[in-house]
Protein backbone atom coordinates (compact mmCIF):
# COMPACT_ATOMS: atom_id res chain seq x y z
CA UNK A 1 0.00 0.00 0.00
CA UNK A 2 1.10 3.08 -1.13
CA UNK A 3 0.99 6.17 0.76
CA UNK A 4 -0.35 9.46 -2.05
CA UNK A 5 -0.53 12.88 -1.61
CA UNK A 6 -3.21 14.19 -4.04
CA UNK A 7 -3.19 18.28 -4.61
CA UNK A 8 -6.65 19.64 -6.29
CA UNK A 9 -8.28 23.01 -5.67
CA UNK A 10 -11.60 21.37 -6.81
CA UNK A 11 -13.22 20.22 -3.10
CA UNK A 12 -15.63 17.53 -5.58
CA UNK A 13 -12.30 16.17 -7.55
CA UNK A 14 -10.63 15.70 -4.19
CA UNK A 15 -13.55 13.67 -2.55
CA UNK A 16 -13.64 11.81 -5.89
CA UNK A 17 -9.89 10.90 -5.82
CA UNK A 18 -9.79 10.35 -1.93
CA UNK A 19 -12.73 7.46 -2.44
CA UNK A 20 -11.65 5.97 -5.82
CA UNK A 21 -7.77 5.95 -4.72
CA UNK A 22 -8.33 4.67 -1.18
CA UNK A 23 -10.52 1.70 -3.05
CA UNK A 24 -8.19 0.78 -5.21
CA UNK A 25 -5.38 0.30 -1.80
CA UNK A 26 -3.82 3.23 -0.57
CA UNK A 27 -3.77 5.77 2.15
CA UNK A 28 -4.60 8.89 0.21
CA UNK A 29 -4.13 12.39 1.59
CA UNK A 30 -5.74 15.67 0.19
CA UNK A 31 -4.44 18.94 -0.37
CA UNK A 32 -6.57 21.96 -1.78
CA UNK A 33 -3.46 23.65 -3.09
CA UNK A 34 0.40 23.89 -3.90
CA UNK A 35 0.91 25.72 -0.75
CA UNK A 36 -0.78 23.36 1.27
CA UNK A 37 0.78 20.00 -0.40
CA UNK A 38 4.45 21.95 0.78
CA UNK A 39 3.10 21.98 4.60
CA UNK A 40 2.25 18.12 4.16
CA UNK A 41 4.93 16.90 2.49
CA UNK A 42 7.46 16.44 5.38
CA UNK A 43 4.11 15.57 7.62
CA UNK A 44 2.80 12.95 5.35
CA UNK A 45 5.90 11.37 3.38
CA UNK A 46 4.43 10.41 0.58
CA UNK A 47 5.04 7.61 -1.85
CA UNK A 48 4.07 9.49 -4.60
CA UNK A 49 2.17 13.29 -5.07
CA UNK A 50 -1.13 13.72 -7.46
CA UNK A 51 -0.84 17.22 -8.49
CA UNK A 52 -3.24 19.60 -10.57
CA UNK A 53 -1.44 22.03 -12.39
CA UNK A 54 -3.98 24.97 -12.65
CA UNK A 55 -4.86 25.81 -9.12
CA UNK A 56 -5.05 29.30 -6.64
CA UNK A 57 -1.63 30.59 -6.17
CA UNK A 58 1.46 28.49 -7.16
CA UNK A 59 0.18 26.54 -10.03
CA UNK A 60 1.24 22.83 -10.14
CA UNK A 61 4.36 23.25 -12.09
CA UNK A 62 6.03 25.55 -9.40
CA UNK A 63 4.88 23.27 -6.65
CA UNK A 64 6.58 20.35 -8.23
CA UNK A 65 9.63 22.36 -8.39
CA UNK A 66 9.50 23.12 -5.12
CA UNK A 67 8.55 20.00 -3.99
CA UNK A 68 11.88 17.87 -6.04
CA UNK A 69 14.05 20.94 -4.56
CA UNK A 70 13.45 19.17 -0.70
CA UNK A 71 13.03 15.71 -1.95
CA UNK A 72 14.32 14.99 -5.55
CA UNK A 73 13.24 11.48 -5.78
CA UNK A 74 10.25 12.12 -4.86
CA UNK A 75 7.52 10.84 -7.96
CA UNK A 76 4.94 12.94 -8.86
CA UNK A 77 2.33 12.76 -11.41
CA UNK A 78 0.76 15.69 -13.10
CA UNK A 79 -3.01 15.16 -13.31
CA UNK A 80 -4.98 17.66 -15.36
CA UNK A 81 -7.43 18.55 -17.75
CA UNK A 82 -5.11 20.26 -20.18
CA UNK A 83 -2.79 18.68 -22.52
CA UNK A 84 -1.02 22.21 -23.22
CA UNK A 85 1.56 21.98 -20.21
CA UNK A 86 2.84 18.68 -21.60
CA UNK A 87 5.11 20.59 -24.28
CA UNK A 88 6.53 22.92 -21.22
CA UNK A 89 10.20 21.81 -20.27
CA UNK A 90 9.28 22.35 -16.65
CA UNK A 91 6.49 19.43 -16.99
CA UNK A 92 9.41 16.84 -18.02
CA UNK A 93 10.50 16.61 -14.30
CA UNK A 94 7.14 14.63 -13.52
CA UNK A 95 7.20 10.67 -14.07
CA UNK A 96 4.00 10.99 -15.79
CA UNK A 97 1.15 13.21 -17.09
CA UNK A 98 -2.39 12.21 -17.02
CA UNK A 99 -5.20 14.61 -18.71
CA UNK A 100 -7.77 14.75 -15.98
CA UNK A 101 -11.27 12.22 -17.03
CA UNK A 102 -14.18 11.24 -14.56
CA UNK A 103 -12.92 7.58 -15.28
CA UNK A 104 -10.04 7.63 -13.34
CA UNK A 105 -8.37 4.21 -15.21
CA UNK A 106 -5.94 6.02 -16.55
CA UNK A 107 -4.45 7.33 -13.58
CA UNK A 108 -5.13 4.52 -11.30
CA UNK A 109 -2.82 2.60 -13.77
CA UNK A 110 -0.08 5.79 -14.20
CA UNK A 111 0.05 5.15 -10.32
CA UNK A 112 0.27 1.61 -10.08
CA UNK A 113 3.37 2.23 -13.14
CA UNK A 114 5.27 4.69 -11.47
CA UNK A 115 5.06 2.96 -7.91
CA UNK A 116 6.57 0.12 -10.35
CA UNK A 117 9.31 1.45 -12.06
CA UNK A 118 10.85 3.09 -8.66
CA UNK A 119 10.57 -0.26 -6.98
CA UNK A 120 12.25 -1.72 -9.96
CA UNK A 121 14.57 0.56 -9.74
CA UNK A 122 15.43 0.22 -5.82
CA UNK A 123 15.09 -3.41 -6.50
CA UNK A 124 17.99 -3.15 -9.05
CA UNK A 125 20.31 -0.52 -6.88
CA UNK A 126 20.14 -3.37 -4.21
CA UNK A 127 21.45 -5.58 -6.11
CA UNK B 1 24.88 27.30 -22.31
CA UNK B 2 28.30 28.30 -20.63
CA UNK B 3 29.41 26.36 -17.50
CA UNK B 4 31.35 28.59 -15.97
CA UNK B 5 31.09 27.67 -12.03
CA UNK B 6 34.16 25.88 -11.82
CA UNK B 7 35.46 26.50 -8.29
CA UNK B 8 39.09 25.36 -9.35
CA UNK B 9 40.45 24.64 -6.22
CA UNK B 10 43.45 22.84 -7.88
CA UNK B 11 44.04 26.70 -9.61
CA UNK B 12 44.18 28.16 -5.50
CA UNK B 13 46.09 30.77 -4.76
CA UNK B 14 44.67 32.16 -8.32
CA UNK B 15 41.14 31.28 -7.79
CA UNK B 16 41.13 32.77 -4.53
CA UNK B 17 38.88 35.86 -4.82
CA UNK B 18 37.75 34.67 -8.64
CA UNK B 19 36.18 31.42 -10.19
CA UNK B 20 38.69 29.57 -12.64
CA UNK B 21 37.25 30.78 -15.96
CA UNK B 22 38.21 34.01 -14.45
CA UNK B 23 41.79 33.49 -13.70
CA UNK B 24 43.98 36.14 -16.11
CA UNK B 25 45.96 34.38 -19.06
CA UNK B 26 47.85 35.33 -21.08
CA UNK B 27 48.73 38.62 -20.16
CA UNK B 28 45.38 40.51 -21.38
CA UNK B 29 42.71 38.23 -21.06
CA UNK B 30 40.99 35.69 -18.90
CA UNK B 31 40.07 32.08 -19.38
CA UNK B 32 36.50 32.56 -20.78
CA UNK B 33 37.63 34.81 -23.25
CA UNK B 34 39.04 32.03 -25.32
CA UNK B 35 35.29 30.59 -25.20
CA UNK B 36 33.19 33.35 -25.37
CA UNK B 37 35.06 34.13 -28.43
CA UNK B 38 34.88 30.96 -29.95
CA UNK B 39 30.92 31.52 -29.53
CA UNK B 40 31.12 34.90 -31.43
CA UNK B 41 33.47 33.90 -34.11
CA UNK B 42 31.40 30.91 -34.61
CA UNK B 43 28.36 33.47 -34.90
CA UNK B 44 26.44 32.40 -31.42
CA UNK B 45 25.01 35.31 -30.31
CA UNK B 46 22.75 33.89 -27.90
CA UNK B 47 24.89 32.78 -24.91
CA UNK B 48 24.21 32.14 -21.00
CA UNK B 49 26.92 31.83 -18.77
CA UNK B 50 26.22 29.74 -15.41
CA UNK B 51 27.86 30.99 -12.99
CA UNK B 52 28.37 30.19 -9.25
CA UNK B 53 31.23 30.35 -6.92
CA UNK B 54 32.88 33.98 -6.30
CA UNK B 55 30.85 34.95 -9.86
CA UNK B 56 31.83 38.91 -8.87
CA UNK B 57 34.77 39.23 -10.67
CA UNK B 58 33.89 36.89 -13.71
CA UNK B 59 30.19 39.40 -14.25
CA UNK B 60 32.31 42.36 -13.84
CA UNK B 61 34.36 40.98 -17.18
CA UNK B 62 31.43 40.16 -18.62
CA UNK B 63 29.62 43.30 -18.33
CA UNK B 64 32.64 45.35 -19.63
CA UNK B 65 34.15 43.33 -21.62
CA UNK B 66 31.26 41.46 -23.65
CA UNK B 67 29.10 44.25 -23.99
CA UNK B 68 28.77 43.24 -27.66
CA UNK B 69 25.32 41.98 -28.56
CA UNK B 70 22.91 43.39 -29.93
CA UNK B 71 19.30 42.44 -28.15
CA UNK B 72 17.32 44.32 -31.25
CA UNK B 73 18.71 41.41 -32.68
CA UNK B 74 17.68 38.74 -30.67
CA UNK B 75 21.40 38.39 -29.54
CA UNK B 76 22.25 38.32 -25.65
CA UNK B 77 24.66 37.61 -22.72
CA UNK B 78 23.30 36.64 -19.62
CA UNK B 79 25.43 35.67 -16.41
CA UNK B 80 22.68 33.69 -14.35
CA UNK B 81 23.64 32.90 -11.12
CA UNK B 82 22.23 29.60 -9.21
CA UNK B 83 18.40 30.78 -9.31
CA UNK B 84 17.80 27.64 -6.77
CA UNK B 85 13.91 27.60 -8.59
CA UNK B 86 14.30 23.38 -8.21
CA UNK B 87 16.98 22.88 -6.36
CA UNK B 88 17.31 24.11 -2.88
CA UNK B 89 20.85 24.19 -3.06
CA UNK B 90 24.31 25.52 -5.62
CA UNK B 91 24.81 23.38 -8.41
CA UNK B 92 24.95 19.96 -7.43
CA UNK B 93 26.97 18.83 -11.16
CA UNK B 94 27.29 19.78 -14.82
CA UNK B 95 23.98 18.29 -15.24
CA UNK B 96 22.23 19.76 -11.91
CA UNK B 97 23.33 23.44 -13.51
CA UNK B 98 21.43 22.81 -16.67
CA UNK B 99 18.84 21.22 -14.99
CA UNK B 100 18.44 24.32 -12.75
CA UNK B 101 17.84 26.71 -15.65
CA UNK B 102 15.11 24.66 -17.78
CA UNK B 103 13.67 27.68 -17.45
CA UNK B 104 15.50 29.37 -19.66
CA UNK B 105 15.40 26.94 -22.04
CA UNK B 106 11.51 26.92 -21.96
CA UNK B 107 11.58 30.60 -22.59
CA UNK B 108 13.90 30.32 -25.72
CA UNK B 109 12.83 27.20 -27.15
CA UNK B 110 15.65 26.57 -29.19
CA UNK B 111 15.80 23.48 -31.14
CA UNK B 112 19.98 22.18 -30.08
CA UNK B 113 21.81 23.25 -26.90
CA UNK B 114 25.69 24.05 -27.61
CA UNK B 115 27.51 23.22 -23.73
CA UNK B 116 30.33 24.59 -23.27
CA UNK B 117 32.89 24.81 -20.61
CA UNK B 118 34.42 28.37 -19.73
CA UNK B 119 37.68 26.71 -18.53
CA UNK B 120 39.41 26.13 -21.68
CA UNK B 121 41.78 27.29 -23.77
CA UNK B 122 41.75 26.39 -27.69
CA UNK B 123 40.16 28.30 -30.55
CA UNK B 124 37.71 26.35 -32.57
CA UNK B 125 34.84 27.35 -34.72
CA UNK B 126 31.62 25.48 -33.96
CA UNK B 127 30.03 25.39 -37.11
CA UNK B 128 31.32 22.41 -38.38
CA UNK B 129 30.51 20.39 -34.95
CA UNK B 130 26.97 21.50 -35.33
CA UNK B 131 26.89 21.02 -39.11
CA UNK B 132 27.77 17.00 -38.35
CA UNK B 133 25.62 16.76 -35.29
CA UNK B 134 22.73 17.74 -38.07
CA UNK B 135 23.77 15.38 -40.45
CA UNK B 136 24.46 12.39 -38.35
CA UNK B 137 21.21 11.95 -37.23
CA UNK B 138 22.54 12.21 -33.12
CA UNK B 139 20.39 13.45 -30.30
CA UNK B 140 24.15 13.92 -28.65
CA UNK B 141 27.75 15.42 -30.44
CA UNK B 142 30.75 15.22 -27.69
CA UNK B 143 33.82 16.84 -29.00
CA UNK B 144 36.84 14.36 -28.53
CA UNK B 145 40.50 15.74 -28.22
CA UNK B 146 43.55 13.34 -28.32
CA UNK B 147 45.80 12.52 -25.39
CA UNK B 148 48.09 10.72 -24.23
CA UNK B 149 47.54 7.43 -22.94
CA UNK B 150 49.16 8.19 -19.56
CA UNK B 151 46.42 11.10 -19.22
CA UNK B 152 43.50 9.54 -19.40
CA UNK B 153 42.73 9.51 -15.53
CA UNK B 154 41.84 13.13 -15.70
CA UNK B 155 39.45 13.00 -18.94
CA UNK B 156 36.39 10.49 -20.13
CA UNK B 157 37.92 8.46 -22.37
CA UNK B 158 35.70 7.95 -25.69
CA UNK B 159 35.54 4.83 -27.99
CA UNK B 160 33.26 5.50 -31.14
CA UNK B 161 32.66 2.82 -33.77
CA UNK B 162 33.85 3.40 -37.69
CA UNK B 163 31.02 6.42 -37.76
CA UNK B 164 32.20 8.22 -35.15
CA UNK B 165 28.97 7.06 -33.05
CA UNK B 166 29.85 6.50 -29.26
CA UNK B 167 29.62 2.89 -27.77
CA UNK B 168 31.74 3.07 -25.02
CA UNK B 169 32.45 6.02 -22.34
CA UNK B 170 34.79 5.97 -19.08
CA UNK B 171 35.05 8.75 -16.77
CA UNK B 172 38.69 8.87 -15.66
CA UNK B 173 39.29 5.34 -15.99
CA UNK B 174 43.76 4.26 -14.36
CA UNK B 175 44.37 3.20 -18.03
CA UNK B 176 41.99 3.31 -21.44
CA UNK B 177 39.60 -0.05 -21.93
CA UNK B 178 41.08 -0.13 -25.12
CA UNK B 179 44.52 0.15 -26.19
CA UNK B 180 46.01 3.46 -27.41
CA UNK B 181 46.47 4.11 -30.72
CA UNK B 182 49.93 3.80 -32.45
CA UNK B 183 50.84 7.32 -31.41
CA UNK B 184 49.84 6.42 -27.72
CA UNK B 185 46.83 8.51 -28.23
CA UNK B 186 43.61 8.10 -26.89
CA UNK B 187 40.56 10.11 -27.64
CA UNK B 188 38.69 11.85 -24.74
CA UNK B 189 35.43 14.55 -24.29
CA UNK B 190 36.44 18.16 -24.45
CA UNK B 191 33.27 18.35 -22.15
CA UNK B 192 31.61 20.38 -25.32
CA UNK B 193 28.45 18.95 -26.18
CA UNK B 194 25.68 19.67 -28.60
CA UNK B 195 21.91 18.23 -27.58
CA UNK B 196 19.12 18.28 -29.36
CA UNK B 197 17.21 20.41 -26.65
CA UNK B 198 14.26 17.55 -25.98
CA UNK B 199 17.14 14.98 -25.47
CA UNK B 200 18.71 17.26 -23.07
CA UNK B 201 15.35 18.26 -20.93
CA UNK B 202 14.23 14.97 -20.29
CA UNK B 203 17.65 13.39 -19.68
CA UNK B 204 18.89 16.23 -16.89
CA UNK B 205 15.22 15.51 -15.49
CA UNK B 206 15.28 12.49 -15.14
CA UNK B 207 18.73 12.70 -14.04
CA UNK B 208 17.93 15.31 -11.47
CA UNK B 209 15.55 12.23 -9.74
CA UNK B 210 17.92 10.39 -9.05
CA UNK B 211 20.95 9.79 -6.73
CA UNK B 212 23.32 10.23 -9.22
CA UNK B 213 26.50 12.90 -9.31
CA UNK B 214 24.48 14.79 -11.56
CA UNK B 215 27.17 14.41 -14.08
CA UNK B 216 27.11 14.84 -17.67
CA UNK B 217 30.66 12.43 -18.23
CA UNK B 218 29.55 10.50 -15.16
CA UNK B 219 25.88 10.18 -15.64
CA UNK B 220 23.92 11.17 -18.46
CA UNK B 221 26.11 10.42 -21.18
CA UNK B 222 26.44 6.58 -20.21
CA UNK B 223 22.67 6.62 -20.13
CA UNK B 224 22.55 7.94 -23.73
CA UNK B 225 25.06 5.37 -25.22
CA UNK B 226 22.68 2.15 -25.28
CA UNK B 227 20.39 4.06 -27.60
CA UNK B 228 23.08 4.73 -30.50
CA UNK B 229 22.45 8.33 -30.90
CA UNK B 230 25.81 9.61 -29.17
CA UNK B 231 28.26 10.54 -31.63
CA UNK B 232 31.66 12.05 -31.33
CA UNK B 233 33.14 14.82 -33.05
CA UNK B 234 36.92 14.81 -33.35
CA UNK B 235 38.00 18.74 -32.97
CA UNK B 236 40.72 19.36 -35.81
CA UNK B 237 42.59 22.57 -36.67
CA UNK B 238 41.82 24.01 -40.51
CA UNK B 239 44.72 22.30 -41.94
CA UNK B 240 42.97 19.17 -40.47
CA UNK B 241 45.60 18.24 -37.49
CA UNK B 242 44.51 17.78 -34.30
CA UNK B 243 43.47 20.89 -32.57
CA UNK B 244 44.95 22.42 -29.60
CA UNK B 245 42.79 22.25 -26.42
CA UNK B 246 44.09 22.62 -22.62
CA UNK B 247 41.68 22.33 -20.19
CA UNK B 248 43.04 24.25 -17.21
CA UNK B 249 43.13 21.75 -14.27
CA UNK B 250 46.14 22.53 -12.58
CA UNK B 251 48.47 25.09 -11.52
CA UNK B 252 50.86 23.48 -14.01
CA UNK B 253 48.83 23.09 -16.83
CA UNK B 254 48.24 26.50 -16.53
CA UNK B 255 51.93 27.72 -16.71
CA UNK B 256 52.25 25.45 -19.51
CA UNK B 257 49.53 26.72 -21.47
CA UNK B 258 50.69 30.49 -20.80
CA UNK B 259 54.30 29.88 -21.31
CA UNK B 260 53.36 28.09 -24.73
CA UNK B 261 52.55 31.29 -26.05
CA UNK B 262 55.73 33.29 -25.59
CA UNK B 263 57.11 30.44 -28.02
CA UNK B 264 58.31 32.16 -31.73
CA UNK B 265 55.22 29.60 -32.90
CA UNK B 266 53.47 29.11 -30.44
CA UNK B 267 50.54 26.32 -30.62
CA UNK B 268 48.20 28.96 -30.28
CA UNK B 269 48.45 31.75 -31.82
CA UNK B 270 46.98 34.98 -30.52
CA UNK B 271 47.42 36.70 -33.88
CA UNK B 272 45.47 34.80 -36.08
CA UNK B 273 43.03 37.44 -37.79
CA UNK B 274 40.43 34.93 -39.13
CA UNK B 275 39.16 33.65 -35.31
CA UNK B 276 40.62 36.44 -33.18
CA UNK B 277 40.74 36.43 -29.49
CA UNK B 278 38.80 39.13 -27.86
CA UNK B 279 38.34 40.28 -24.19
CA UNK B 280 37.49 43.43 -22.06
CA UNK B 281 39.22 46.09 -24.10
CA UNK B 282 41.03 48.43 -22.15
CA UNK B 283 42.83 52.34 -22.93
CA UNK B 284 46.44 50.74 -22.07
CA UNK B 285 49.09 53.47 -22.94
CA UNK B 286 52.41 51.85 -25.05
CA UNK B 287 54.39 49.07 -23.60
CA UNK B 288 58.04 50.57 -22.92
CA UNK B 289 61.35 49.69 -22.69
CA UNK B 290 64.07 52.62 -21.30
CA UNK B 291 67.76 52.64 -19.90
CA UNK B 292 69.92 51.86 -22.91
CA UNK B 293 73.53 52.00 -20.97
CA UNK B 294 74.97 49.18 -22.63
CA UNK B 295 78.28 49.25 -20.54
CA UNK B 296 79.39 47.30 -18.00
CA UNK B 297 76.95 48.01 -14.77
CA UNK B 298 74.87 49.99 -16.67
CA UNK B 299 71.18 49.84 -16.52
CA UNK B 300 69.56 47.98 -19.59
CA UNK B 301 65.62 47.55 -20.17
CA UNK B 302 65.73 44.44 -22.04
CA UNK B 303 62.26 41.99 -22.87
CA UNK B 304 63.60 39.01 -24.76
CA UNK B 305 61.02 36.35 -25.81
CA UNK B 306 58.14 37.90 -23.87
CA UNK B 307 54.75 39.03 -24.40
CA UNK B 308 54.66 42.36 -22.96
CA UNK B 309 51.42 44.11 -22.46
CA UNK B 310 50.50 47.97 -22.71
CA UNK B 311 51.29 49.88 -20.26
CA UNK B 312 53.93 47.52 -18.85
CA UNK B 313 57.82 49.15 -18.28
CA UNK B 314 60.68 47.48 -18.47
CA UNK B 315 62.98 49.78 -16.43
CA UNK B 316 66.60 48.83 -16.78
CA UNK B 317 65.82 45.17 -15.53
CA UNK B 318 66.43 42.06 -17.63
CA UNK B 319 63.44 39.93 -18.40
CA UNK B 320 63.34 36.75 -20.38
CA UNK B 321 60.83 33.95 -21.69
CA UNK B 322 58.11 36.12 -19.54
CA UNK B 323 54.46 37.34 -19.58
CA UNK B 324 54.24 41.34 -18.58
CA UNK B 325 50.59 42.09 -18.12
CA UNK B 326 49.52 45.69 -17.96
CA UNK B 327 50.90 48.36 -15.73
CA UNK B 328 53.90 45.97 -14.58
CA UNK B 329 57.17 47.38 -13.79
CA UNK B 330 60.32 46.32 -13.74
CA UNK B 331 62.83 48.09 -11.92
CA UNK B 332 66.89 48.43 -12.80
CA UNK B 333 69.23 45.68 -12.39
CA UNK B 334 66.62 43.29 -11.88
CA UNK B 335 66.09 39.75 -13.64
CA UNK B 336 62.62 37.97 -14.02
CA UNK B 337 62.72 34.29 -16.19
CA UNK B 338 60.04 32.26 -17.58
CA UNK B 339 57.28 34.23 -14.89
CA UNK B 340 54.26 35.14 -15.10
CA UNK B 341 53.52 38.32 -13.92
CA UNK B 342 50.05 39.54 -13.57
CA UNK B 343 48.69 43.23 -13.19
CA UNK B 344 50.43 45.91 -11.79
CA UNK B 345 53.29 43.91 -10.51
CA UNK B 346 56.14 45.60 -9.28
CA UNK B 347 59.59 44.36 -9.30
CA UNK B 348 62.11 45.88 -7.30
CA UNK B 349 65.70 47.06 -8.12
CA UNK B 350 68.18 43.68 -7.99
CA UNK B 351 65.06 41.28 -7.55
CA UNK B 352 65.47 37.99 -9.44
CA UNK B 353 62.79 35.75 -9.94
CA UNK B 354 62.45 32.70 -11.88
CA UNK B 355 59.57 29.56 -12.43
CA UNK B 356 56.64 31.82 -10.71
CA UNK B 357 53.00 33.08 -11.09
CA UNK B 358 52.66 36.53 -9.69
CA UNK B 359 49.20 37.43 -9.30
CA UNK B 360 47.86 41.08 -9.32
CA UNK B 361 49.31 44.09 -7.11
CA UNK B 362 52.23 42.08 -5.79
CA UNK B 363 55.79 44.40 -5.03
CA UNK B 364 58.51 42.08 -4.95
CA UNK B 365 60.97 44.34 -3.11
CA UNK B 366 64.45 45.38 -4.15
CA UNK B 367 66.78 42.43 -4.19
CA UNK B 368 64.22 39.88 -3.57
CA UNK B 369 64.60 36.76 -4.66
CA UNK B 370 61.82 33.98 -5.89
CA UNK B 371 62.96 30.74 -7.75
CA UNK B 372 66.43 29.95 -6.79
CA UNK B 373 65.98 28.34 -2.77
CA UNK B 374 63.18 25.97 -3.48
CA UNK B 375 62.63 25.30 0.73
CA UNK B 376 62.90 29.19 1.38
CA UNK B 377 59.96 29.62 -1.22
CA UNK B 378 58.06 26.42 0.00
CA UNK B 379 58.16 28.25 3.54
CA UNK B 380 56.48 31.38 2.23
CA UNK B 381 54.60 30.30 -0.96
CA UNK B 382 53.01 27.35 -2.77
CA UNK B 383 55.55 25.65 -4.50
CA UNK B 384 54.00 23.10 -7.09
CA UNK B 385 55.76 19.61 -7.61
CA UNK B 386 56.87 20.81 -11.05
CA UNK B 387 58.92 23.82 -8.81
CA UNK B 388 56.55 26.78 -9.69
CA UNK B 389 55.93 29.65 -7.10
CA UNK B 390 52.72 31.06 -6.86
CA UNK B 391 52.30 34.46 -5.30
CA UNK B 392 48.80 35.04 -4.40
CA UNK B 393 47.41 38.79 -5.25
CA UNK B 394 48.56 41.35 -3.49
CA UNK B 395 50.66 39.65 -0.97
CA UNK B 396 53.30 41.58 1.11
CA UNK B 397 56.17 40.57 1.00
CA UNK B 398 59.23 41.81 3.19
CA UNK B 399 62.92 41.98 2.48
Amino acid sequence: MAKLLVVDDEKNLRALYQSELTRDGHEVVVAFDGQEALKLLDQVKPDLVVLDIRMPGIDGLETMARLLSRENTLPVILNTAYSSYRDSFLSWSADAYVIKSSDLTELKSKIREVLQARADEKGAQAR
Amino acid sequence: MILAGGQGERLYPLTKDRSKPSVPFGGLYRIIDFTLSNCVNSGLRRIYVLTQYKSSSLMRHIKLGWNVFSSEMGEYIHTIPPQLRVGAQWYQGTADALYQNIYQLELERPKRVLILSGDHVYRMDYGPMIEAHVQSGAAVSIATALVGAAECSRFGVIETDDANRVVGFEEKPQAPRRPPGPDGLVQVSMGIYIFDTDVLVRSVSEDAKRATTHDFGRDIIPALIPAGRVHAFPFRDPEGAPGYWRDIGTLASYYEANMDLVHVSPVFNLYDKALPLRTHPRPLPPAKTVFAQEFEGGRLGTALDCLICGGAIVSGGKVERSILSPFVKVNSYARVEDTILLDRVVVGRHAKIRRAIVDKDVHIPEGFTIGYDREADAKRFLVTPEGIAVIPKGALLED
